[in-house]
């Protein structure tokens, strides 16, 4: 039963954060285009761009709302783990659980608010990030800063994905020792 | 009261709760059992604030440069160009790992980069050299400490962002520890190898020779005068010096050296976003903590508690750097320093001691923290690398964070060796 039900998260999850981590990589090459791009402008072209921090802000909002998902899956999310691995093996499974839920239970206080967060971006217009449609007939459309908000927002829902997948794993680690035991490993993500 | 999260967050942590759980879980339940839900927004708030942020965009430029050098064959010419240097001398190959840490440390800030790209390269060369592994790998792990104090440097970054350093100060600033951490290690080696016999890597380079090298290694050996000069000169702000880096080692190692493909972009430009992000998030949560810590004043109630222990600064600041040394052994450099920063960071800057000196000093032990078992990152990578043991290399490398110590004491009580360059270029 919970194999099936993890079989389920892996067929969904594995593939969502394949298009996360590929959406975030080119994220990454149009920040370091547009930044280059603010550069050249200024010192070439000599008429700086107005809207070159705000969208490479905005890339890199969403580069880490998509992978960071990713990160927290591999086990990449830093934590002093000495002790957990030191204690009896079901005393240590215990306490990780516990810490999953835990952690879900920030994740889940995090999406409530992220949605108000977003909610409240409706109201406020980027700054810099615009296009002129005046050619279709339309006027200046500005970019919500909704848009911005909600890369925090995905990256808190993708996370609570990976946290139940974390917790039933956890689960199933301790009613049926030794399954699962893929060890995380500690040089899957560097740190700085 | 809301104190409270401090301790709650010490045990969290300890017990093993990832830290970016630990910083918002033990302010949020402290907020919630206070009634004060509205706060909770907050917190959210400044995790996406904290994170929206210009100058943080240099950590993934930075990051992508150190990645790309790494992949480009960047890091072979400047090997090269240090056995030219110094491949003449007793322990010539350990030598050349360190000179090799310096002139990378210009180039990426991670302790990591550094220990992989010069350790799968040195590590092997040194074995064939006579050297046993366990002592190639540690001296490989110690040197790339220098890493993330010779600027660029992520860490600083980090410290600079949290803290409204300037980062051109802290860049400075790191610039002549981190020599020096390279001489001392470099003595040492000196030492071991009179009294143990270390073999020579080559016969003394002649001039034209070294010049080849040089050439051979001119563009990555200017690239830290690029970023700094372009910082310092107010060409760039560090988060655009940082992007012409990525672009510069993206050309050297595509265009000049041909070392990389298109194949290889996605997987380079992933590996940075995934390290990127996991520090992102981390600052994001250290400024949500940031505020709890003011909000409770208990930066307040802990500077009470310091100054009881002693009220001179230097007693304190020797308190301090045990402390830190202790984190280090737990913890990776960029996740203490955004803890620690706003909590100790405003103790002693009301003590007298300089705001500048203070950061080079948390960055500087914390950094050589990364080398020191039990939980020293780089020796895990060194282990990885090399294929010797963790416990191995541990003990090899005791010596050298001998010297590291004392390099520490010797920022901690000679100022000047920090702020000197800062304060010669205007910043203080």
């Amino acid at each position: 039963m919970l194999n099936t039900v993890l079989g389920l998260f892996d067929k969904v999850l594995t593939p969502v954060l394949a298009i996360g981590r590929n959406l975030a990589w080119m994220a990454l090459v149009l920040m370091v285009a547009i930044i280059m791009a603010q550069v050249i402008s200024r010192y070439i072209v000599n008429s700086p761009l107005s809207w070159t921090e705000e969208a490479a802000r905005f890339l890199m909002l969403w580069m880490t709302g998509l992978i960071a998902p990713t990160a927290y899956r591999r086990g990449g999310f830093v934590s002093i783990d000495m002790l957990l691995t030191a204690l009896p093996k079901k005393i240590g499974g215990v306490i990780a659980l516990m810490f999953l839920l835990l952690a879900l239970l920030v994740l889940i206080t995090g999406i409530k608010l992220g949605l108000n967060h977003v909610k409240s971006g409706w109201i406020f217009n980027s700054s810099s990030l615009k296009i002129d449609m005046s050619w279709f007939g339309y006027g200046l459309l500005r970019l919500k800063l909704a848009w911005m908000y909600m890369a925090l927002l995905v990256g808190v829902i993708l996370l609570t994905v990976v946290n139940i997948e974390l917790v039933l794993k956890a689960i199933q680690r301790l009613v049926t020792p030794g399954a699962g035991l893929e060890a995380a490993d500690p040089l899957a993500v560097e740190s700085v | 009261m809301l104190v409270w999260f401090l301790p709650l967050f010490l045990v969290f942590l300890l017990i093993g709760l990832p830290v970016f759980f630990a910083m918002l879980a033990a302010p949020g339940l402290v907020l919630w059992f206070n009634g004060q839900e509205r706060d909770l927004a907050l917190l959210y708030r400044n995790v996406y604030n904290g994170m929206d942020s210009m100058p943080l965009m240099a950590i993934p430029f930075f990051m992508l440069a150190g990645e790309l050098m790494n992949r480009g064959g960047i890091t072979m010419r400047l090997v090269e160009f240090s056995q030219a240097m110094m491949g003449h001398f007793r322990g010539g190959l350990a030598h050349v790992n360190i000179l090799s840490s310096m002139l990378f440390a210009g180039l990426s800030g991670s302790a990591v980069a550094d220990t992989s790209a010069l350790g799968s390269m040195l590590i092997p060369a040194m074995e064939k050299n006579g050297y046993s592994r366990r002592f190639a790998a540690a001296i490989t792990a110690a040197s790339s400490v220098i890493g993330p104090i010779i600027p660029p440097s992520g860490i600083m970054i980090i410290y600079a962002y949290v803290m409204e350093e300037s980062v051109a100060a802290l860049f400075l600033a790191g610039i002549v520890p981190g020599v020096l951490v390279g001489i001392g290690l470099m003595l040492m080696t000196a030492y071991m190898a009179s009294t143990r016999d270390f073999p020579v890597a080559r016969s003394r380079a002649t001039w034209p020779e070294r010049r080849e090298a040089s050439v051979k290694a001119i563009f990555p050996l200017l690239t830290p005068i690029v970023i700094i000069g372009g910082i310092l000169g107010g060409v760039f702000t560090p988060t655009e010096a940082s992007a012409v880096a990525a672009v510069y080692a993206l050309i050297i190692s595509m265009v000049i050296l041909r070392s990389m493909t298109l194949k290889d972009v996605p997987d380079v430009f992933t590996k940075a976003a995934l390290t990127t992000s996991v520090v992102l998030l981390l600052v994001g949560a250290a400024m949500a903590f940031k505020t709890v810590v003011s909000l409770s004043h208990s930066a307040e109630y802990l500077a009470e508690f310091v100054l009881s222990l002693s009220d001179n600064p230097l007693v304190l600041l020797f308190l301090i750097n045990l402390l830190l040394f202790v984190v280090g052994m737990f913890l990776d450099a960029g996740p203490a320093i955004i803890i620690l920063g706003p909590i100790l960071g405003p103790i002693f800057v009301s003590l007298g001691v300089d705001s500048v000196h203070f950061a080079v000093i948390m960055c500087v032990n914390l950094t050589v923290g990364l080398a020191t078992p039990p939980m020293g990152l780089v020796l895990f990578v060194a282990s990885s690398v090399s294929g010797e043991r963790v416990e191995a290399i541990s003990k090899a490398i005791l010596p050298f964070l001998a010297v590291e110590v004392a390099v520490i004491f010797l920022i901690t009580f000679v100022p000047v060796i920090s702020l000197g360059l800062p304060r010669l270029f205007g910043f203080l």
